[in-house]
Parts: C-alpha cells; sequence; structure tokens
C-alpha cells in the first residue's frame, strides 16, 4: 500500500514535471502583434516601449536557432501565422525545411544581441530600419544582394534599410503617422494646424468632446511632426543625404518653436499631460475626442469601435509637417547557418508578387514592393503611405538613442510645465551634445 | 571498506525499520546500488558534458565540471563526508547561481562589454576574414551545379563575355574546350551539357536545396577565391583582411595598411578603426566613470537620499500597517475574525505586478477613479505623476499596499506565539493598555519580526518593479543633464543609465555600479545585523 503511494507520488511528480517542460517548451504568446504597435524605435513612452521598460517577465524560451540546412526565422506574433503559410509553401517549392520562431517585436532585437556572442541566431529576422544602428555596429547583420529585384522596391525602404552604404535588410513595409478624425465632429478635415486648433477649441468650448485633440504625451515620435513643422530638425544631412550627428537641430529655431507651440498649446488646455496610448485610443474610440494622430497600427482598433472615422494626412503648420517614417524587412543574421540559403529565399520567394500581396493581407500596411504599393485599394492605407512617402526616415544611426531619452524627458518637462520650453529643449539638445561627444 | 561498518554509517538516522529488523542488510545493499547507479548516471553525463564543451574549445567550463563531478562522487562514496552529503545540492546551486554571476559580474565591470563591444575577438576575426574585395583580377559568373554521386560539386561558370569554365574543390578553374571528353551530352533547354563525367546537373529548384553545402564551396584561383554569392551568380574576389596571431595584426590586403587592437576595436596608425569591436578587458576605468562623470555624480547624492527614504519609509509603513491590522484582528472580541482575516489578505494573492498597474491606472489624473472623486468632492486632482513629492507618495501608498499583507500575517504569527500569562501578570501589575503594548508586545514581536525587516528593507532597497511599474523613474528632474527621475532609487538609476541613458547596452558599466550599490547593501546589512543581535539581547532577559 505505502509503495503504490510512493508510486502514485513519484508518477504525479513525473507528470508536473512533464507538463513543466512541455509549457517551457511552447512558444509563449509575446508582446502585442506589431499591428497594434508604433514602430519600435522610441525608447519613450511609446505603448511598445513601456512594455519592454518593464521588468515583465517576457518570455523566456530559448529561441530557436539556425542549423545548417534548416530556414530558422524570427518574427513577432502579429506575422507568425502568415510567415509560417509562406514558410509550408517554401517548404513544398524546394524541398528546404523552414522553422518559424515567435518573439516578441523588440525581443527579435534583443535576444539576437544575445545570440550573437554565443555564436548562434536565426537565418532571417523581421526587423525595423532603425534597429540597423545597433546591429551593424555589433556586428550581427549580414550585408543582402537584392540583385535585380532591388528595383521593384521604394528607394526610401532601400535607403532606410542601408547602414554605410551596405544594404542590411529587404524591405516590406513603411509606416508614418497620420491624422485620424471624426467625422461626425469635424466633417472636414483641417488643412492647416491653425484650423486644427480652432476646431479642437471650438468643440471644447461647446463641451461636445473632452478634449478636442489628443497628442500621446512626451513622445518624440508623434511630436516629430510639429517639430519638423515648425522647421525642427533632429540631424542635418550631409551631401550624401545621410544623418550628420555633429549637427543636432532639436534646439534650432525651428526646434525652440515647436517646443514653444507644445506649451502654448498646453497652457490653452488643447492639449493635457498625462495622455498616454490607451488614453489617447480611448478617448477616441469614445467618442470624447476629435482628433489624433497615430499609425496604421491602430487602424484595426478604431474600425472595431465603430466611430465614423478619417484618416487625413498631418495639416501644415508653418511648413510641411514630416512625421517620422518607420520601414519594416527582413534581414539575415551574420551568425545564421545559411546565410546563402537565407539570401535566396528573400530575393527568390518573400520579392515576388504572391508573397508580398499574402504579407499586406495579412497585416495591411504600406508595402515596400512598388507593383503591389501601385494596387492598394484601400484609402486609409493610402493616405498612410503619401504620409509615410513625404516623411523624413527615422534616423537609424546609433547616436539617436542619446536623442529618444533627452527629447522625451524634454517634452515631460513642457508638458508637466516644470521647466519654460526653451529652456527644456536647450537642455535636451546640451545632454544630447555632450553623450555624443562623449561616446566619441 | 568493511560493509558494515560504513553500512551502520549510511543509515538514515530516521530510517525507521533500521539494523534491528531482521531485512536490514538487503535494504542496506539496495541503498548502496541504488547510490552507485545514481553516481554512474551522473558521471556519464557529466563526462558527455564535459567532452562536449571541451569541443566547443570551451575547456575551463569542462574542466570545472570534472572537479565538480568528482567532489560529488568523493561526497556520496566517502564515509567521512557523510554530513556534506546534505549540504551539497544546496553548495552545487549556490556556486551555480550566486557565485559564478558574482565573479561574472566583476568580471564584467572591467571590460568595455557594451553595444559596438559584444562579440569576441576570434569571432570579429572570423566575420573580417569573411569579408572579400574584388582585385584587378575580379570577376563575375553566372554558375550552373554538377552533381556526383559522392556529393562533390563542380561548377559551371560563365563570365560576362560568354566564356565558359568548370571550376571545383580538387580541379580549381579551368577553361573548357568544347571536345572535352568529359562533357555529356548537351541539353536543349540551357545548352549546357546534361553531365560531367560522372556529375549530373542540377536544376535551379535543386541547387536551392543544396544551398547550406555550396556556400562552404570556395574555389581557388591564383590569390582569389571564387564563391557563390547568390542563386544566380558567383565570383572571383580577394580575401579582404588577414589575421596574424603571433603579431596580433589585421592586415587589410586591399590598402595594406595593419590594424592592431587597442581597448577591443582594431585600430590603424592613423587612428582609423574597424567596426565591430569586441569585448576586452579595459581595467577599472568604469568604476572611475561612476565617480567622475558629472551626469552620474551629479544626482547620486539625491538618488541616494531617497533610496533611504523609500527603503524605510516602506518598511515602517508596511509594518505599521500590517501590525496594526494584526492586532485589531487578533482581538478576541471582533466578530466574524475568520471573514476579515481571509479579506485582508487578498491583496496578497494579487500578483504585485497587476496590483501595481492598477494603481497607476486608479491614480491618473485624468481618469483615475481617485483623482475623479477627489475632484468631485474637493474640487482638487493631485498631479500623482508630475509632481515629484506627490510621485513619491504615490509610490509609498502602492508600496504599502502591495507590502502591508506579509507583514500582517507575520505579525499574526507572532502574536500568537505570545504567551498569555504575560498580559495577565502585567494586568495584575496594573498595566495600561498601552504599556503592555510597548513593554510586552512589541519588544517580543520584534524578536522575531525584526530580521524580516531588515530583510524587507534591503529587499525595498533593491525594488527595482515598483519603482519602473509605478513611475518608470519620472517625473524628469528639470535643469540637469541626468536620466534620472525624482523618484529613481539606486538601482533604477542604475538600469536607466546603463539601457536608456542614450548609451546604448553597457553591460560593463552597469556590472560596475552594481558592485557599488552591493557594497553599500553589505554595510547597510552589517549594520542591521549588529542591531538585531541587540535585540536577542532582550528576547534573552525576558
Amino acid at each position: 500500500m505505502k509503495k503504490l503511494l510512493h508510486l502514485a507520488t513519484l508518477l504525479v511528480a513525473v507528470a508536473l514535471f512533464a507538463a513543466a517542460c512541455g509549457t517551457g517548451a511552447a512558444p509563449s504568446p509575446t508582446a502585442s502583434p506589431v499591428a497594434t504597435v508604433p514602430p519600435s524605435a522610441a525608447p519613450s513612452p511609446t505603448p511598445e516601449a513601456t512594455p519592454n521598460a518593464s521588468p515583465e517577465p517576457s518570455p523566456t524560451i530559448v529561441p530557436l536557432f539556425s542549423k545548417e540546412g534548416t530556414l530558422t526565422i524570427w518574427v513577432d506574433g502579429g506575422r507568425v501565422k502568415i510567415m509560417q503559410a509562406l514558410g509550408e509553401q517554401f517548404t513544398a517549392k524546394y524541398g528546404v525545411p523552414v522553422v518559424v520562431q515567435e518573439l516578441g517585436f523588440g525581443d527579435v532585437r534583443d535576444q539576437l544581441k544575445i545570440a550573437g556572442p554565443a555564436n548562434e541566431g536565426p537565418d532571417i529576422i523581421i526587423g525595423a530600419h532603425d534597429w540597423l544602428g545597433e546591429l551593424v555596429s555589433n556586428g550581427l547583420l549580414a550585408p543582402l544582394n537584392l540583385g535585380a529585384k532591388a528595383k521593384s522596391f521604394d528607394p526610401v525602404g532601400l535607403k532606410a534599410l542601408s547602414y554605410d552604404g551596405k544594404l542590411y535588410g529587404l524591405p516590406y513595409l513603411t509606416e508614418a503617422i497620420a491624422l485620424y478624425y471624426n467625422k461626425d465632429l469635424v466633417p472636414n478635415p483641417p488643412k492647416t494646424w491653425k484650423e486644427l486648433k480652432a476646431i479642437a477649441q471650438k468643440l471644447q468650448d461647446d463641451k461636445k468632446v473632452e478634449q478636442g485633440y489628443v497628442l500621446q504625451q512626451a513622445d518624440p515620435y508623434h511630436s516629430y511632426p510639429i517639430f519638423s513643422g515648425f522647421g525642427g530638425y533632429i540631424f542635418g544631412r550631409d551631401a550624401s543625404g545621410s544623418y550628420d550627428a555633429t549637427d543636432l537641430g532639436l534646439d534650432s529655431p525651428g526646434g525652440i518653436a515647436a517646443a514653444k507651440e507644445i506649451e502654448s498649446m498646453i497652457k490653452s488646455g488643447l492639449l493635457r499631460a498625462d495622455v498616454n496610448y490607451e488614453v489617447m485610443m480611448t478617448l477616441f474610440k469614445e467618442g470624447k475626442s476629435a482628433m489624433f494622430m497615430t499609425g496604421p497600427w491602430a487602424l484595426n482598433d478604431v474600425r472595431a469601435a465603430k466611430v465614423n472615422y478619417g484618416v487625413a494626412k498631418i495639416p501644415k503648420m508653418t511648413e510641411a509637417a514630416r512625421p517620422f517614417v518607420g520601414v519594416q524587412g527582413f534581414m539575415v543574421s551574420a551568425f545564421g547557418k545559411n546565410q546563402l540559403l537565407a539570401e535566396t529565399f528573400l530575393t527568390e520567394y518573400i520579392a515576388t508578387d504572391e508573397t508580398m500581396q499574402a504579407l499586406y493581407d495579412a497585416v495591411p500596411n504600406a508595402p515596400a514592393w512598388l507593383p503591389l504599393r501601385a494596387k492598394v485599394t484601400d484609402k486609409d492605407i493610402a493616405v498612410f503611405a503619401q504620409s509615410a512617402a513625404d516623411g523624413d526616415p527615422m534616423p537609424a544611426i546609433p547616436q539617436m538613442s542619446s536623442v529618444w531619452e533627452a527629447w522625451s524627458k524634454a517634452i515631460t518637462l513642457i508638458y508637466q510645465q516644470q521647466q519654460p520650453a526653451e529652456q527644456a529643449i536647450k537642455d535636451a539638445a546640451e545632454t544630447i551634445r555632450q553623450q555624443i561627444a562623449a561616446s566619441q | 571498506m568493511p560493509p558494515r561498518r560504513s553500512g551502520s554509517r549510511l543509515r538514515l538516522p530516521s530510517s525507521p525499520n533500521g539494523g534491528a529488523a531482521p531485512g536490514a542488510a538487503p535494504p542496506f545493499l539496495l541503498r548502496l546500488g541504488l547510490t552507485i547507479a545514481a553516481l554512474c548516471a551522473i558521471d556519464a553525463l557529466a563526462l558527455a558534458l564535459a567532452f562536449s564543451l571541451a569541443a566547443d574549445g570551451l575547456l575551463v567550463p569542462a574542466a570545472l565540471l570534472l572537479v565538480v563531478t568528482t567532489a560529488v562522487n568523493w561526497i556520496f562514496v566517502s564515509a567521512r563526508a557523510y554530513p556534506v552529503r546534505w549540504l551539497a545540492p544546496g553548495l552545487l546551486l549556490t556556486l551555480l547561481l550566486v557565485v559564478y554571476p558574482l565573479v561574472y559580474t566583476v568580471y564584467l565591470s572591467f571590460t568595455n562589454y557594451s553595444d559596438g563591444h559584444l562579440l569576441t575577438k576570434e569571432q570579429v576575426v572570423a566575420q573580417m576574414e569573411r569579408q572579400r574585395f574584388a582585385a584587378e583580377s575580379a570577376a563575375d559568373y553566372a554558375w550552373r551545379v554538377y552533381r556526383s554521386p559522392d556529393g562533390s560539386f563542380t561548377l559551371w561558370l560563365t563570365d560576362a563575355v560568354g566564356k565558359s569554365f568548370l571550376a571545383s574543390g580538387e580541379m580549381g578553374l579551368q577553361a573548357i574546350a568544347a571536345d572535352d571528353p568529359r562533357l555529356g551530352p548537351v541539353d536543349p533547354e540551357d545548352g549546357l551539357p546534361r553531365t560531367i563525367g560522372e556529375s549530373a546537373k542540377l536544376s535551379r529548384l535543386e541547387a536551392v536545396r543544396h544551398l547550406s553545402e555550396l556556400q562552404h564551396l570556395s574555389i581557388t584561383a591564383g590569390d582569389d577565391t571564387i564563391r557563390i554569392t547568390s542563386l544566380d551568380s558567383a565570383a572571383r574576389e580577394r580575401q579582404k583582411y588577414t589575421y596574424d596571431p603571433i603579431r596580433d595584426l589585421l592586415t587589410d590586403n586591399e590598402t595594406g595598411t595593419a590594424y592592431r587592437p587597442v581597448e577591443g576595436t582594431f585600430t590603424a596608425a592613423d587612428g582609423a578603426t574597424l567596426s565591430p569591436g569586441f569585448a576586452a578587458v579595459v581595467g577599472p576605468r568604469n568604476f572611475g566613470r561612476a565617480f567622475t562623470d558629472p551626469q552620474i555624480r551629479g544626482p547620486f547624492l539625491g538618488v541616494f537620499a531617497w533610496t533611504f527614504a523609500f527603503a524605510g519609509l516602506s518598511v515602517l509603513l508596511v509594518f505599521t500597517v500590517g501590525l496594526g491590522l494584526a492586532l485589531v484582528l487578533n482581538e478576541r472580541r471582533l466578530p466574524l475574525r475568520g471573514i476579515f482575516r481571509s479579506l485582508i489578505i487578498v491583496p496578497y494573492a494579487i500578483p504585485g505586478f497587476i496590483s501595481a498597474l492598477v494603481w497607476v491606472g486608479l491614480l491618473n489624473p485624468f481618469y483615475g477613479p481617485i483623482n475623479l472623486g477627489l475632484e468631485s468632492l474637493f474640487g482638487f486632482s493631485p498631479p500623482w505623476f508630475s509632481d515629484g513629492t506627490l510621485a513619491k507618495v504615490a509610490i509609498l501608498l502602492v508600496n504599502t499596499w502591495l507590502g502591508y499583507p506579509y507583514m500582517l500575517l507575520v505579525s499574526l504569527g507572532a502574536l500568537q506565539s505570545i504567551p498569555d500569562e504575560l498580559y495577565e501578570a502585567a494586568k495584575i501589575d496594573g498595566a495600561s493598555k498601552r504599556q503592555q503594548f510597548r513593554f510586552i508586545t512589541l519588544p517580543l514581536l520584534l524578536v522575531s519580526v525584526a530580521p524580516l525587516l531588515i530583510g524587507a528593507f534591503a529587499f525595498n532597497f533593491n525594488n527595482f518593479a515598483v519603482i519602473d511599474l509605478v513611475t518608470e523613474g519620472g517625473p524628469p528632474t528639470p535643469g540637469t543633464a541626468t536620466p534620472a527621475g525624482q523618484t529613481d532609487i539606486l538601482i533604477s538609476y542604475t538600469y536607466r543609465l546603463a539601457f536608456a541613458g542614450g548609451r546604448g547596452s553597457d553591460y560593463a558599466f552597469s556590472a560596475a555600479v552594481s558592485i557599488l550599490i552591493f557594497f553599500i547593501i553589505a554595510a547597510i546589512t552589517a549594520f542591521n545585523f549588529r542591531f538585531t543581535r541587540s535585540l536577542e539581547r532582550v528576547s534573552e532577559n525576558v
């Protein structure tokens, strides 16, 4: 009897252990799909960056590494299904097995940085162009040659995915923010910034909304159109069009004008502190705000909310407002064991009309594949594509990481009215210059 | 080894049917057999692991593994080491999970392991040596591949002017004569022979399947090598960098420049550097930086003071609230005690992360219920996260909520262990309730609770999670160039310096700062232990 009991205990223990192993090995659900998060960029309070910064237990699974003869691809949750389907088709056609590993969008980059020094890595990742500085300077990506296929890609995308004159990615989509507006409250989208402010003020005065226009607080990414619209810039460009880290334009007259504009909107109640991405979305979806700016990742959310919405280009300020453009693409790991095969997978299989169409159908976005872009009929996506075409590629140079932090701090200080706008932005620029000088 | 003697030694003290029972010998033999079997299994596993480690070039870990395995064997075989047996698993885990990370952190703090220096020198050299450049003899070819039955490959190369070559690892590059006897019948589709000798042509599709092997194909042609660069092209190029391990020099074969490793970067005489760099030992520079960099030193005192205040106040608040509730719940006159006890413990059952995030929502000045309530009642909506002082209050509030149930549990247990006679005696002596609490409850309670208070203090001293979840260190400090916010404690400040201060990921520097924090905490703990010892004296007197 006693023995039986022992045996039973042992069996339970083994079962539990097996169960624990089982759940440990299964790909755990990771951060929100890319479709709902803004580009990787900002280490600032964007919805994507917040879960990253917090010490939440991110998936502790050990990602699958590349093995010779098997293509291993790391993608975020939003694209796992489509990549698995594409992988199966590739296997059927070429007889090469494809393994798709799901990771959170930012985890793809972080895990690559951990795997590389151990001589491991996937073959292919899907990443954002502004990771390039970090990944290439650490020797984690292999240069890519698209051959004759290159001319079918948006040149902005190719340029964004190049670093030090070499191409490191196959561009797949470009994204930039635009203005969402509630057609019931704002029949015609504002053409100028003055107009936008007047509409917002009127709606607030008439108590039709809580906040006529909302902008995510302290977030450089969503605030950049105001900076560029008032003539500010982040880094100047050298003769070849690359960003020049020695020419910081945050505290240029235009940058200061933009900071003062934000300050005056705070003072007149047109902008509010303590708004984050969730508040911004909730207010709009409940009809409590009439306008806000964000990217195509919010489309599904807004559509589901049954708001009579429209998407328009960002209104003109003293000059045309240019949003940051993010480019996502397929990149080849320097530690993959099948680099030639990986490159062939991209040029022969991904860079085709059918695959690009399938990728678009899975996650609608402004495609970087020109033959497909010509065919996009979704008018919202068309606006976002136009916005991206007129935007500035987010700087990918490593010095940009200094900028995000200090810039975000300056905007927070302005929002919270802890410091005059001009002083805050000048302090930030000074900090960034010191850090760039120190790191050289 | 005389089996009987060691048998008596090996017997478990608690073994119910020890030597007295008639069946004493078989369990002993069985046990010995099991021990040996288990040891054999462990040894086999360790040996296999050591071999695979050594094969990967990790000699030090392999040697360490063998040493540890030998020690385990000795512990389980030697009779003298019998008592150690029960400690061994704990010691092993300590080595693995405490000592090893500690040693590694110290090592890291003396390197430049950070963005741009993540790889090892060998990895960087290997990457450099893979780079090619186009020499004057360079050429691009279109290629088709022929595979022999034994799996070797021959390439059919066609250059830009339409001249064809055969190339393989063994024969190198050869021009093709039209009447070469090896060439098989011509395939009308592409005008190439179907076979070359024994080798059969692979279609483009079949070639894809063999790309992982073909990428290793490197055909020597003069000073150059021919390699497949894509599914349609092969290139004749020259190796760009050659590394000389004896002189420790990396030479650029194109320009002749020599690069010497300087602190983890290959640097030429004129200061030009190659990217990526590698991790290298750079000395105590990281520690120096922690003391001299004005961005770091400037806010240090403020952060330090707030860390103490945060940890101290947290413990005080948590203990006060916990003990207060425990006293109430311990009161026999309280009706429905069981229900209250269960209810009050509920916050303990909810994961701290969720509670903290819920609190952030509750305190939101825009839509948080607390602020909406305050506004409608008093017309006042505190900007919890924009004002430094209020943010500190909010953090303490949330932390008290998260921490009091634990103190409540502990205090309840400790209160019940205080004998009732003491209170009776006190009552007879005419002590008031307050005096009873002051002179009986508190001192006796502290004897068992004080070590936990110290633990709570040390825990809160490094309570990164609450800070990062509630305020992310904010609000920012105006007028400074530091990333430190007004609610940052040392550990979250370290995190911001290392990973968010615009420096990319600086593991080496954060290792140095965490070592400095370790010294601070060690000092505090030492002081605290002294303090506890004095409390123990209290208990001896009671």
